[in-house]
């Protein structure tokens, strides 16, 4: 037997049930989502422009993440001094916790460096498509974390802790704003096609927040992307008029029993849940069917091409959710293992161009058809990692995992676009200054979506959670 | 100046700077910042108190707020100031002449009286108080009486008692967490027996379906899985060990005391039953790789966790929030976190091992601790055990016979020159090879053989007089093999070896290293070359020798450098292989003498001989040792067998920082807890776990009596009295009724810890048999139901629900215990973790439908069925289940492969139950909702069925509400 919900929330939430169908502009699953919050209910309001705190700039973002660890100073954090100490031995004598391999010679960067866009930031050979669009971007360029290790660094990007267990950025912007439609899920993770990142789900759990704030993982390649979205074909007895008119009587189930029992909100919530299950039924295969696309569109994000298919499909499936209504989606690139991921310990010139190659020609189209549909007005992109390489060489050509500086950068609504913040010291192996943290990225996303940071919390054994944990300081320095 | 003048002027300066502080300092926080900074507020902001010396001393998120005499680095002046932009407090600027007042203070060196007032208030908390049993506010059942003392104050009346058909399902689905069979719906809602109740409490407490529901709750709390859970998410296919242990304890009614002792240290208090229940210890997640790459910082977050699981699931206690500096609302210093930490300083997560048969169990310990004592020449130990050795010598008889083999062949690999030699021996001179092989074949005269002996000869010819060839006269045999040759085979038969002795064998160069089959490894003599050897290795099994049977020998001397042999002879015997063996010279010697004139020493060395090999015979013949996943100080992982030989030091860090350790943390408990003894006196690692064993069980524990009737109550009545089972702190829930949880509590401390008298005492009251209904009037004075006027309707958890489909269609397998059953096909990963596909599972599978506690949970990836149903995140702590509703979970409900498989389960049963379609949806009813179908629903579903089939109208009613949710 179990029950879970605060007290006032629930007197709260019947109210609003009570008021029948005039909800006003609140997504119906939305209104599912209320349930067990304190005093401090989180509504969007609309004097904010759907923010809880103060004005939003951003109503939906798309995180593109690059599993893995990206090297820093062979895309983005041009370091020329690694040129001129070439083969010298300037690292750590001794191993550092959490690398893989001893600690090697200074190794410059393979690729050759060019300065682009009005902006002049540095971009490697191996992102030839996103060096177009830095002029869009905001840089962090002295990122930094806790950790060096693959599964505590993850959780730390995504979750604001090294530790299993904590709601990812995902599902508490879906606890705080909701969905922006009741037609799909509000936060949408889309994995690579590969295989799971590091910590597989870990990465899009609710942690203690209610279970339906969960990343809900879609295989972008399968027939049937949403999970149970239909019963399996085989069975006839519940496909097509079946499944229809069995959803129409259980209604009418739940309805009398629902009467036989007033008052019982929870009875209530079911039924409105079954009738937004039945509303995700229509709409959800339209959102997912990429065929809808024109080829010019599906040829720009890369389709067609191997390198960059399966990243591409993601990327154009993420910009029709978000404008179809979900709130959040992680496109993930790479997943765990010894390959086909960002994690060049063996060889940096011929492991990192194959994996940048698959997703800068995708992210270069996705900027540009978002800022043509005019979403860029209200939506974030993010494209962050879970820590930077070290500028010493592990064994002779790859880089070992160095939390010490890595880069980050956002774009779109809100965001300052050309610049650049913090500086990472003139290996490129720890942060020299302007340092942010995971903390300070989230806080500075929250701040865009017009939650206070510090003010969206849940009260988990004894402590009110934030995101943020006790840190976190928005980087106004980016923002627009 | 003397010394006494110096203590007045002290005291005088100190009474005037409280003085001060009292008139205008104190005053003034309380006006201006008690409303966001204070505990009588309930606001922290930024994790900032100023009701407390310690409050601003240790400062919130920003760190301190007050820097004693430093006026211009004071945080709070700067506030106050507001001068930053990012920084000023209050809202409204305070007036110049109090800014000046703080500045002062500030100057003075911010003297505060007040630090040790707010600590005596932390401990004045309903949780921490000694537990007495309050008395009972009237007759009756004295739970009813301490509800309806609630009720009357607000004038609210109890609900009637629920029907028959609600009372029954409940008790099902509570105690047992199944549906009741239809039989006993119907049999229990006819009985006019008033006990009839009572009976069916009672009986659903024995069986042992009960064990199996309590226990889910259980690893709920403590985080059990069966993977890892972490960056690498990897099975641990013995963790189930556990699982049955919790069922088994429950069904047991094990006192509730015994349960920690036993959980926390088995090894200690019960050394002679099995260490199941230090699965206890290995519940949570397992970081492979950080243990591996970044050890220093997962020991410590993997101590945390425990230190975590331990106080929340025993003592409803967040310690954890004293990790980086005190607790901020509870009376835990950062010493009692640290002192928890050095009782787990010396323990690793892994497998350990262990004889599920107490009789081997006694066995194994017997002969182990034999050969410890013939390693270590024990004598009282060995001389104890003196008819064992008197046996082995009278078996022994009189000196075996060997009869030499008789060479015709003997080949060198690698060019040496080998010749035969008068006695039968052979000699290897000419070319020296680094490694050689030698190849020998001949015949024996025996008609059976029961070893082969190996003799190494010194000769005047070889380096050091031998017997190896090697330039310090060692030899290293790497493997001996022989084959037998029967006249008319074509193949030879390859001969097995059950045990190799030598009479001296080179330290780490065993002779039992040259039948191991691994050819980097050796027998060897160093240093004791210029001497002959021998080595005797007995056969499996006695072997006849066929007359015209060929025995070929094959000598494996592969370690280079020309460790070969230089000089040997085989030979054979058919003496019996316990008395055909090599002896030491040392043990020849004592042989010799008549045993009446041994003296204690050398009979310590016979019987050290002796009892090696016999306790090494008993330990080989016992059966292969079972394993749990737990923590010991030598576990078994990924890594290896992590053996830790003492507790690692544990030092108290300031802010949790390992990069900052201070003083070394003695290990204990809390200190807050009067009369218990904070600290333990203990140095060894399984006496620190068992001290806080009997911390936690004491009978003056006050917070683990209430822990646990609070959890009782609250798997009864869906909420706890207090409603945050794990945390009883200031930041926890107040109990609805203190009384009745302190009653509840002392009860169960007075009738021994028994569970199950909790359970049968809760259950009879009338506030459980209480019907769901709402009560607009009742709603209206206490809406969330805190004082119990109506049962807590609720959902079906995860486990509940699909044990309930399975019991419904028919298909729900009783099987119980034993290893998890799969819900997914398992394929190799990238790497370590493994990718798991739920959708593909062939729900008729064998084991396929029994309950769910008998899952494989894998932590790092959820079922999604169970996790749309809010089976818990196994990476947390899970001491109360979450209830959401959400469109993805009633697509999974309608449309998972498990609810549609089930339905046509259950569609084929109800088949048979009727022969017209309205009969068999009236059977549906009665298996569903312990109901029949009113005519509208019969028509309804009739026509549904008639339309789609059966399993259409079988996937409604699992769907339906009142299938889901108990009334």
């Amino acid at each position: 037997m179990n029950l879970h919900c605060a007290s006032s929330a629930r007197s709260r939430r019947d109210f609003l049930w009570n008021l029948g169908g005039g909800l006003g502009g609140i997504a119906l699953a939305q209104l599912l989502g209320r349930e067990s919050l304190g005093d401090e209910a989180f509504l969007p309001r609309p004097e904010f422009n759907g923010g809880l705190h103060h004005p939003a700039k951003v109503k939906r973002i798309i995180q593109l993440f690059m599993n893995g660890g990206a090297s820093p100073m062979d895309t983005f954090d041009y370091k020329p001094e690694l040129a001129r100490l070439h083969g010298q031995m300037l690292g750590p004598k001794e191993k550092p916790e959490g690398q893989t391999g001893a600690v090697g010679a200074v190794m410059k960067s393979p690729f050759e460096f060019q300065q682009h866009g009005q902006s002049g930031r540095w971009v490697s050979s191996v992102f030839p498509h996103q060096a177009k669009c830095v002029d869009e971007m905001a840089f962090l360029m002295a990122m930094t974390t806790k950790t060096n290790v693959h599964g505590p660094g993850s959780y730390m990007m995504n979750t604001g802790f090294i530790l299993p267990g904590f709601p990812c950025m995902g599902a508490w912007i879906s606890y705080a704003l909701g969905s922006l439609s009741d037609n799909l899920p509000a936060f949408i993770v889309l994995p690579d096609a590969r295989g799971l990142p590091y910590n597989q789900k870990g990465n899009f759990g609710p942690g203690f927040l209610p279970a339906r704030h969960q990343g809900t993982l879609i295989n972008a390649a399968s027939s049937q992307p949403v999970p149970n979205l239909f019963a399996d074909a085989r069975h006839l007895f519940a496909t097509g008029d079946a499944d229809r008119d069995s959803l129409v009587l259980l209604q009418k189930l739940n309805r009398a029993d629902a009467t036989a029992h007033p008052g019982e909100s929870n009875l209530e919530a079911r039924i409105a849940s079954c009738e937004l299950a039945a509303k995700m039924q229509l709409s959800a295969p339209e959102a997912f069917d990429l065929s809808r696309e024109t080829d010019a569109t599906r040829t720009g994000y890369g389709l067609g091409n191997k390198v960059t298919e399966d990243f591409g499909r993601r990327c154009l499936l993420a910009r029709r959710l978000i404008e179809r209504g979900t709130r959040v989606v992680q496109v993930w690139s790479g997943p765990q293992g010894a390959a086909n991921n960002w994690d060049n310990h063996g060889n940096i010139q011929t492991e990192l161009p194959l994996i940048a190659a698959s997703v800068d020609q995708p992210i270069a189209a996705l900027l540009a058809d978002l800022k043509a549909r005019g979403l860029m007005d209200d939506t974030l992109v993010v494209w962050t990692t879970e820590f930077g390489r070290t500028p010493f060489a592990q064994g002779s050509l790859g880089r070992d995992h160095n939390g010490g500086t890595f880069v980050t950068w956002l774009a779109g609504a809100g965001i300052k676009a050309g610049v650049a913040h913090g500086r990472s010291d003139d290996l490129g192996f720890q942060t020299a200054e302007g340092k942010t943290f995971c903390y300070d990225l989230h806080a500075t996303i929250l701040h865009l979506l017009g939650i206070d940071h510090t003010r969206l919390t849940f009260r988990n054994a004894g402590i009110d959670r934030r995101l943020t944990d006790v840190h976190g300081k928005v980087v106004s320095e980016i923002l627009g | 100046m003397s010394s006494r003048w110096l203590l007045l002027m002290l005291v005088l300066t100190r009474s005037a700077s409280a003085e001060f502080f009292n008139e205008k300092i104190a005053p003034l926080l309380e006006a201006r910042c008690y409303k966001c900074h204070s505990h009588q507020s309930g606001k922290m902001k930024g994790g900032l108190t100023l009701d407390s010396r310690s409050g601003w001393a240790e400062g919130g998120e920003s760190g301190p707020a007050v820097l004693p005499g430093n006026v211009e680095k004071s945080l709070l002046i700067r506030a106050i100031r507001h001068g930053d932009p990012d920084l000023k407090m209050p809202k409204e600027k305070l007036p110049p002449e109090e800014v000046a007042l703080l500045e002062e203070w500030v100057r003075r060196g911010a003297p505060d009286p007040r630090g040790a007032v707010a600590v005596e208030k932390k401990t004045d908390w309903w949780s921490l108080k000694p537990l007495t049993r309050p008395p009972v506010p009237g007759s009756g059942h004295p739970v009813d009486a301490f509800i309806a003392a609630k009720l009357q104050e607000k004038n609210i009346a109890r609900s009637p008692e629920a029907g028959r058909n609600a009372l029954i399902r409940r008790l099902y689905f509570d105690l047992q967490g199944l549906p009741p069979p239809p039989a006993e719906v119907e049999a229990f809602a006819r009985s006019n027996d008033p006990e009839a109740y009572p009976k069916l409490v009672d009986q659903l407490l024995a069986s042992p379906r009960y064990g199996e529901r309590w226990a889910r709750h259980w690893l709920d709390v403590i985080h059990f899985a069966d993977t890892h859970g972490f960056e690498h998410d990897v099975f641990r296919p013995n963790a189930w060990r556990y699982r049955d242990y919790v069922i088994s304890s429950f069904n047991r009614d094990t006192p509730w005391p015994r349960f920690i002792r036993e959980q926390l240290a088995t090894d200690t208090f019960f050394p002679d039953e099995s260490p199941v229940a230090l699965g206890f210890l290995g519940a949570g997640p397992y970081d492979m790789s950080a243990a591996g790459t970044a050890p220093k910082a997962f020991e410590y977050m993997d101590r945390d966790d425990l230190v975590t699981q331990t106080m929340a699931a025993f003592v409803s206690t967040t310690a954890n929030c004293a990790r980086c500096h005190a607790h901020k609302f509870d009376p835990i210093t950062q010493e009692d976190y640290f002192a928890l930490q050095a009782v787990f300083a010396g323990i690793g997560k892994g497998d350990i091992p262990f004889d599920e048969d107490p009789v081997v169990a006694t066995a194994r310990k017997r002969w182990n601790t034999l050969l410890a004592a013939a390693n270590t020449a024990a004598s009282a130990l060995l001389l104890s055990e003196q008819p064992l050795v008197t046996q082995w010598e009278t078996d022994r008889g009189g000196a075996v016979v060997w009869e030499p083999l008789e060479a015709d062949v003997f080949l060198s690999s690698n060019g040496a020159v080998l010749t035969r030699q008068p006695d039968a021996s052979i000699l290897s001179n000419g070319p020296r090879p680094e490694i050689e092989t030698c190849t020998i074949s001949g015949t024996g005269k025996l008609p059976e053989i029961t070893a082969l002996r190996l003799d190494v000869l010194a000769d005047d010819s070889l380096p050091m007089k031998g017997p190896g060839r090697a330039d310090n006269g060692n030899l290293h045999l790497s493997e001996f093999e022989a084959a037998l040759f029967e006249p008319g085979a074509t193949e030879p038969r390859k001969l097995k070896f059950s045990r190799a002795s030598a009479d001296f064998d080179q330290t780490d160069w065993g002779i039992a290293r040259a039948l191991d089959g691994d050819l980097k490894t050796a027998w060897g003599i160093h240093p004791r070359v210029g001497e002959s050897h021998h080595a005797v290795f007995e056969l499996e099994q006695k072997t006849v020798l066929k007359l015209g049977s060929k025995l070929v020998v094959v000598l494996k001397q592969l370690h280079g450098a020309s460790h070969i042999i230089g000089r040997f002879r085989l030979s054979m015997t058919s003496s019996p292989g316990n008395v055909a063996t090599a002896l030491p010279s040392t043990v020849e010697q004592v042989l010799a003498i008549p045993s009446n004139q041994r003296t204690l020493e050398q009979q310590t060395v016979l019987a050290a001989f002796v009892l090696k090999r016999r306790a090494e015979e008993e330990l080989a013949r016992l059966p292969v040792r079972a394993k749990v996943y737990a923590a010991s100080s030598a576990a078994e992982n990924e890594r290896g067998v992590i053996t830790l030989l003492e507790p690692r030091v544990i030092r108290v860090l300031t802010r949790g920082d390992l990069d900052k350790p201070e003083a070394e943390a003695t290990p204990g408990a809390l200190s807050a807890i009067t009369p218990l003894k904070a600290r333990f006196e203990v140095k060894n690692e399984a006496g620190r776990r068992a001290a806080l064993a009997d911390w936690l069980a004491d009978p003056q524990n006050p917070l683990m009596w209430r822990s646990i009737a609070n959890r009782v109550w609250q798997f009864h009545f869906g909420r706890g009295l207090c409603d945050t089972p794990s945390d009883f702190g200031h930041m926890g829930g107040i109990p609805s009724h203190p009384e009745l949880l302190d009653w509840l509590a002392a009860e169960l401390r007075e009738n021994g810890g028994s569970l199950k008298a909790l359970h049968r005492l809760i259950c009879t009251s009338a506030a459980y048999r209480q019907a769901s209904a709402e009560n607009p009037g009742a709603s209206a004075i206490d809406p969330d139901n805190r004082l119990l006027w109506k049962m807590n309707r609720s959902r079906l958890d995860a486990d509940e629900l699909r044990d309930a489909v399975l019991s419904t269609s028919g298909r729900l397998d009783l099987t119980t215990g034993g290893p998890g059953i799969s819900h997914f096909k398992s394929s190799p990963g990238p790497q370590a973790t493994p990718s798991l596909d739920y959708s593909v599972f062939d729900w008729d599978s064998p084991g396929a439908s029994r309950r769910s506690i008998y899952r494989v949970v894998w932590r790092g990836i959820a079922d999604p069925f169970m996790e749309t149903l809010d089976f818990p995140d196994a990476a947390l702590l899970a001491p109360v289940r979450g209830f959401s509703v959400s469109p993805l979970q009633a697509l999974a409900l309608l449309n998972n492969e498990f609810v549609l498989r089930q339905s046509e389960h259950f569609a084929a049963r109800i088949e048979k139950l009727g022969s017209c379609t309205g009969d068999r949806i009236r059977a549906a009813f009665r298996l569903a909702y312990f109901r029949e179908p009113d005519p509208g629903e019969l028509a309804d579903f009739t026509k549904l069925a008639d339309q789609y089939t059966l399993s259409a109208a079988c996937r409604v009613l699992f769907n339906s509400n009142e299938f889901l949710f108990l009334n």
